[in-house]
């Protein structure tokens, strides 16, 4: 603390005669609000052009500036069944030539005037927007018909967009928040459109022809809207959009009609197997009601009570009291058909189950007893306090009356909704809790290691076990156990290979692995190079039995050292080194690990699956030790299909099999003919591939 | 195209077209006995007001072997004082529908609140509660280290270029003359764990007074309101010693062209900066030097990514930084960071951008500085659409170009650039001889 006795002094020596008396009463507690004239909606004018588009005009003249946004229903929803992703694309490209501009023109048009341009697609709505300054409203409009209108598709950019989808589909199979909302949405909401999302089939599958005949029969004016905002009056406004969208035609058909969600009479649990996790991922939710009812206002005041801000229950108990999470809160997601709620936590591994009891009863605590009145006016007043920042400018405030007509909500709803919300009684907020949040008829996701937590679980709630792909697991494909090795081990010879590392097609390195006699027993040597990325020797020694003795492994990936020295002994494993993670590089160290009979270690993997037994339609198993992480795991190999692939080798009769139980899926083409030689493989979802060459 | 023209007519026919410029700020201000200067700007086109607290204190103020304790500081004062426990100013903020932060740069430390204008008087009371009675304690000092330096591990030491830049490009200015702009912002480990409870105590009495601070209030408020209220919580804070200045000799050429190879473990591609000493904002060449700069290296169709990123294909990732970590009022950095592609050597990329650099200096185009104009009025205009924006407005105004009123007169001196200010601003700065260049390369794999 500052001396207090200095500042007084010096305040009395020198300055108490020049302050006014006001200045010695400094309160001691935060000062209670000053009166504040209640505030209307800012006001706005609402038109329909002829073709039926709505027009919002939102005008300010503070500063010279114009925004537009035309939103269609033209989202997700619409996607055709099994091209999921449609929406998303024929977003993408909207800005990516159209009308007599291409990509780069687009981008140079609008940066030459200082402003922007971008369009997306979400759940139900695709939208465009641009930014300009007052002078360059024309050209806003004139971009922004071009691209609703006029959008070209240029194949190229559409190619583009497909390879940085798939990345970013890829990507998101290693995160596991988005494994969770993925596989919470597809079983929150089943067959409904909600519950479909884009994979790499999907993507795949996307052609021209689907994207033109999307933006055909979607992007409609009949339910469109244009919100305008900024330093343009109605009456301008009306006459450029006329003119820009004046010829804009045709009408959208009816939304598809949609199977029902499933109703859940009583919670379970879809537990989300990833092998090694340390952390579990938990959402908790169930589905609401259309966007239009009218308990939507006590249930967005029990959501903030519940987890909507770092003062609410769920983050004050999981993270405060009981430090289980680094956060823990809840949401209410409106949309345009039926709506969800929702609560998430991020926990350790160990404290899982009791993490999920405890977020379960304090979502049941909200329908079972009013909230206590001080709490219950506080987070009232946080709601409906934060109004003036929500409409400080006309960005802010077009984006708000969009969203309520794209909502059909009423006709007054931005008008009133403070005094609405500020209308709840602590009793509507439970009565809404109670239909609103369901914490016994709950779907109940969890994205961690299973084999950790499967048992635990099932306690709480019926349970049910899948892949990161969806794919369903049984127990016994969950934890590591002793397999026997089943090896082919009469065809057993020293033998080399060699496989190009392909990115999309182009190589960017290589893989050399050689199986030799190593004294009693055999080594697997195995050299590697990424492009500059990454570099890697490794040696693994095992016994006449195949039984592993030791590795011993080098490298450096991005710059950073990695390495590993692992020793088994007598059903143990002890190993010490520094390997990557997912923040990284990190030190790993293990003393006499459990390692169930059988097990093979993950560096090995490679050089044995030739001896495995592969027929058509084959599930085998093995019992695999990954040595970087000192953990076992049961990797299960599924022959799918079979495919005639070229690779520099040459064109070659293989069985397409599924590897799953590892961190990351891959899939891995082996030699129909007997030498089963492994001919390519890769992680399936991403433009990266080992290629056979010898 | 014919379609856009037609719009132009209609419009022109429809309403002249209206100056674009940003709205003109009318701007209030007193100074208390005690020293603080007050700027009140009157705004009641929404509730919102904007409180927005600078202390003319920054890492510039910063000694040898204490680097990085201008932010470390920063943080201690979100960790409590007399009459706030330690996380409560940010609940108390949200519980009334506001936002708060605080940043450090070179020349100053900003803390501001946006909350409902009738909020007016909780901001106040906050900024005022620490500005006299910070909670300096051995726990706090602790963790808050330990903060910082989680945030240098995260934000630079584990991310490609970023800890090869924040540190070496503050070696363009010489230590010995101007150690004030010579050393990061975030500053060292070890000077981060120097720190003691004594340092952050003198720290907080010869910087953290009303006397060194600038208030700026914008928003839905009445200046007589804000004058009663700031009197009333900020008039008894006393008035403390004055800071002394901060010294940094006129950082001219070298005569040499100094060049620094760094090789970066994180990095797997090379990369090449290359940087200017240039002047600070008041001076008279700033404005073409920052035009410049964007018509060298900001946006998709700027040279630099025409150039060296669509056309030869040699760069990922090509674009011009211009004061990269906040306006100094000694000093200035005009520079570029260009990051090769897979095969091209970290010296061919630098010999391709030093071309560029002289080529573009030379041939821009009347077109091009436009273009650069009109960026530069759209994202003023565009950055003064909310009070928190306004407010730091003010604050660059007042202590950048030396009063407040220049958030008004400043736009007139980017408009009057001209393509032979650019070249003479050019012929001027970008010289090899008043350069320094950082070669990146990644670690030998």
């Amino acid at each position: 603390m500052r001396p207090v006795l200095l500042a007084a002094a010096r305040t009395a020596a020198g300055l108490v005669l020049a302050v006014p008396l006001a200045a010695q009463q400094v309160p001691t507690t935060p000062p209670a609000p000053m009166p504040l004239t209640p505030a209307q909606f800012p006001p706005f004018a609402e038109t329909v052009l002829a073709n039926g588009m709505r027009l919002i005009v939102v005008a300010s003249q503070k500063q010279p500036v114009v925004s537009l946004t035309l939103a269609v229903p033209a989202g997700a929803f619409y996607d055709a069944a099994g091209k999921a992703g449609t929406a998303e694309m024929v977003a993408g490209l909207l800005t990516k030539g159209a009308g007599d501009r291409t990509a780069e023109q687009i981008a140079a048009t609008i940066e030459g005037v200082g402003g922007s341009l971008s369009a997306s697609a979400g759940a139900d709505f695709l939208t465009v927007s641009a930014a300009v300054l007052g002078n360059d409203r024309p050209l806003a409009f004139s971009l922004v018909a071009d691209a609703v209108l006029r959008p070209t598709f240029p194949a190229s950019e559409i190619e583009l967009l497909r390879t940085q989808t798939l990345s970013a589909l890829a990507l998101a199979k290693s995160q596991p928040e988005a494994i969770a909302q993925r596989a919470f949405a597809r079983g929150l909401y089943g067959d409904h459109p909600y519950g479909r999302a884009a994979d790499e089939a999907s993507v795949k599958a996307i052609t021209r022809d689907d994207l033109v005949a999307f933006h055909q029969a979607r992007v409609r004016p009949n339910q469109a809207l244009l919100v305008v905002a900024g330093a343009i009056d109605t009456l301008e406004a009306r006459q450029l959009a006329e003119q820009a969208f004046g010829a804009w035609g045709g009408v959208a058909g009816a939304a598809p009609v949609t199977r029902p969600a499933p109703q859940r009479a009583r919670s379970e649990i879809l537990l989300v197997h990833r092998p090694g996790s340390v952390q579990s991922n938990i959402i908790v939710g169930n589905t609401t009601w259309m966007a239009t009812d009218a308990r939507g206002y006590a249930l967005t005041i029990a959501n903030q009570i519940l987890g909507g801000a770092s003062d609410s229950r769920l983050f004050q108990i999981l993270r405060e009291q009981k430090g289980w999470t680094y956060g823990a809160y809840s949401g209410v997601d409106r949309r345009r058909g039926l709506g969800a709620f929702s609560a998430t936590a991020e926990v350790r591994t160990e404290v899982t189950d009791s993490a999920l009891v405890e977020l379960l009863a304090q979502v049941r605590r909200m329908g079972a007893e009013a909230p206590p009145a001080d709490e219950f006016e506080r987070q009232r007043q946080t709601l409906v306090g934060r109004f003036p920042l929500q409409v400080e400018t006309a960005d802010a405030v077009a984006a708000q009356v969009a969203t309520a007509r794209l909502l059909g909500l009423a006709n007054d709803y931005v008008q009133t909704y403070r005094q609405r919300l500020a209308a709840v009684t602590a009793a509507q907020a439970q009565a809404a809790a109670r239909q609103g949040m369901r914490a016994d008829g709950a779907l109940i996701v969890v994205v961690g290691d299973a084999a950790k937590v499967a048992e635990r679980l099932r306690a709480i709630a019926p349970l049910t076990v899948v892949d990161v792909d969806g794919k369903p697991l049984a127990t016994e494909d969950l934890g590591p156990r002793a397999i026997a090795l089943d090896l082919d081990r009469a065809r057993l010879a020293p033998v080399s290979d060699s496989f190009a590392v392909l990115v999309q097609g182009n190589t960017f390195g290589y893989q050399v692995g050689a199986l030799e006699r190593d004294g009693d027993g055999w080594v697997y040597r195995e050299r590697s190079q990424l492009a500059t990325i990454a570099s890697q020797t490794t040696e693994v020694r095992m016994g006449a039995d195949l039984a592993m003795r030791a590795v011993t492994q080098s490298g450096r990936l991005q710059g950073q050292e990695m390495r590993l020295s692992v020793a088994y002994a007598g059903g143990t494993a002890s190993g010490e080194g520094v390997t990557p993670g997912p923040a990284g590089m990190a030190p790993v160290k293990y003393d006499g690990a459990a390692v169930p009979a059988g097990s093979v270690d993950d560096n090995a993997v490679l050089a044995l699956l030739p001896y495995l037994r592969w027929a058509a339609g084959a599930k085998l198993q093995l019992s695999v030790f990954e040595s970087g992480k000192g953990v076992a795991q049961v990797r299960t190999f599924e022959v799918v299909g079979e495919e005639t692939v070229t690779v520099p080798m040459g064109t070659v009769e293989t069985f397409r099999v599924q590897m799953s139980g590892a961190d990351q899926p891959a899939v891995y083409w082996i030699e129909k003919a007997a030498a089963h030689r492994v001919i390519k493989f890769g992680p399936g979802t991403q433009p990266i591939e080992f290629a056979r060459v010898r | 195209m014919s379609r856009v023209r037609s719009l132009g007519l209609l419009l022109a026919l429809a309403a002249p077209l209206a100056a674009q410029a940003p709205s003109r700020v009318k701007v209030e201000s007193f100074t208390l006995p005690n020293g603080l200067k007050v700027h009140v700007v009157e705004d009641h086109s929404s509730q919102v007001v904007a409180v927005d607290l600078w202390y003319d204190v920054g890492s510039r103020n910063e000694r040898a072997g204490r680097t990085g304790f201008a932010h470390l500081f920063e943080h201690m004062m979100f960790q409590g004082s007399a009459h706030v426990q330690k996380a409560e100013h940010g609940q108390l903020v949200e519980r009334a529908g506001g936002q708060l932060n605080g940043s450090t740069q070179p020349d100053r430390t900003n803390y501001y609140e946006v909350l409902p204008s009738n909020r007016l008087n909780l901001a106040l009371w906050l900024e005022a509660d620490r500005m006299r009675s910070l909670a300096v304690t051995e726990e706090n000092l602790r963790n808050q280290q330990e903060a910082v330096k989680e945030e240098r591990r995260l934000r630079f030491d584990n991310q490609p270029y970023f800890g090869a830049i924040i540190d070496s490009l503050p070696t363009m200015f010489d230590a010995g003359t101007c150690f004030a702009y010579a050393h990061s912002i975030i500053g060292s480990m070890d000077d981060l764990n120097a720190a003691k409870v004594a340092d952050v105590k003198a720290f907080f009495d010869l910087y953290y007074t009303p006397n060194n601070a600038t208030l700026v209030v914008v928003g839905d408020v009445q200046p007589a309101q804000v004058r009663q209220l700031v009197t009333q919580y900020f008039g008894g804070i006393p008035r403390g010693a004055t800071p002394p200045a901060v010294a940094c000799a006129a950082q001219a050429a070298t005569g040499r062209e100094a060049v620094k190879r760094i090789t970066d473990a994180n990095a797997n591609l090379p990369a090449v900066v290359t940087t200017y000493r240039v002047v600070p904002p008041a001076h008279a060449d700033y404005p073409a030097l920052e035009l410049l700069s964007t018509i060298i290296g900001s946006g998709e169709s700027s040279r630099l990514n025409r150039t060296l990123v669509r056309e030869a294909k040699v760069a990922v990732a090509a674009q011009t930084l211009f004061n990269p970590f906040g306006p100094m009022r000694g000093a200035g950095v005009f520079g570029a960071l260009v990051i090769g592609n897979q095969g091209v050597t970290a010296d061919s990329l630098r010999g391709q951008l030093a071309a560029q650099l002289r080529v573009a200096a030379e041939g821009i185009t009347a077109a091009e500085l436009t273009k650069a104009k009109n960026n530069w009025r759209a994202s003023t205009i565009f950055g003064r659409q909310t009070a928190l924006a306004t407010a730091e407005a003010v604050h660059y105004a007042t202590m950048f170009l030396g009063s407040p009123e220049a958030i008004n007169s400043d736009a007139a001196r980017y408009e009057a650039v001209t393509l032979a200010d650019l070249r003479r601003v050019a012929a001027t700065y970008l010289r090899p001889d008043n350069s320094l260049t950082i070669v990146i390369v990644p670690e030998a794999k």
